[in-house]
């Protein structure tokens, strides 16, 4: 498995787990904020640092690993690929801001929106990862796309 | 009527002296699971890569890729 897909299913995973564990249980506890906005900082946070967390353990381990494959730079496929996902998930990030930014502000109190825009930035990134992990496995930038 | 673009990356491979897909993809600067990608039709690489490899297989860009009726 390429290193850089490697890294797609660890960051793809960990999001996952930590978008997971505030949408499902921290986020419920503290009703997400609705009496006061500052839970969610308090909710979000440290589930946020904990992934960035274990994203680095993990960055570090496989780059640790003796295939000598990490240094490797990005050849012209892991760029392409890497295109589209960002391309996908730009995508993703642009319409659910236009609903949260342009939409939500008139029809939703504070915390759902911030709630939202935490959810679309999540979706978003699953939207990359989850494109990348295609490229790489399926060959969604070539003929047999 | 469908075409697709096929290429004998494998057969040209054997030719130039049993060449590994890691070999190939140092000298043209990709790495190995690139190459595996390109010869399997996952990948269609850049015109600048395409003649790197005829170059390195020492054979003209038209017998390393070519068309073929789907």
């Amino acid at each position: 498995m390429p290193y850089r897909e490697k890294l797609s299913w660890l960051t793809l995973i960990s999001l996952l787990i930590a978008a997971t564990a505030y949408f499902g249980i921290f986020g419920p506890a503290v009703e997400f904020g609705k009496t006061r906005l500052l839970d969610i900082v308090w909710s979000y946070g440290p589930v946020a640092a904990v992934h960035g967390l274990v994203v680095l353990a993990g960055y570090a381990a496989l780059a640790l690993t003796p295939s000598g494959e990490p240094t490797a730079p990005a050849d012209e496929r892991d760029r392409a690929i890497e295109r589209r996902s960002t391309s996908a998930a730009y995508f993703v990030l642009l319409i659910g801001m236009l609903l949260v930014g342009m939409v939500m502000p008139f029809t939703e109190p504070p915390y759902k929106i911030i709630n939202t825009a935490l959810f679309v930035i999540v979706l978003a990134e699953v939207a990359r990862d989850t494109v990348m992990l295609f490229g790489y496995r399926r060959g969604l930038n070539g003929q047999a796309a | 009527m469908a075409r697709q673009l096929r290429n004998e990356i494998r057969v040209l491979r054997f030719n130039a002296g049993e060449m590994t897909q890691a070999d190939l993809g140092a000298r043209i600067g990709v790495t190995r699971q690139t190459i595996a990608a390109i010869e399997q039709g996952k990948y269609s690489p850049s015109l600048e890569t395409a003649f790197r490899i005829a170059e390195v297989l020492k054979v003209p860009l038209e017998r390393v890729f070519h068309w073929e009726e789907a």
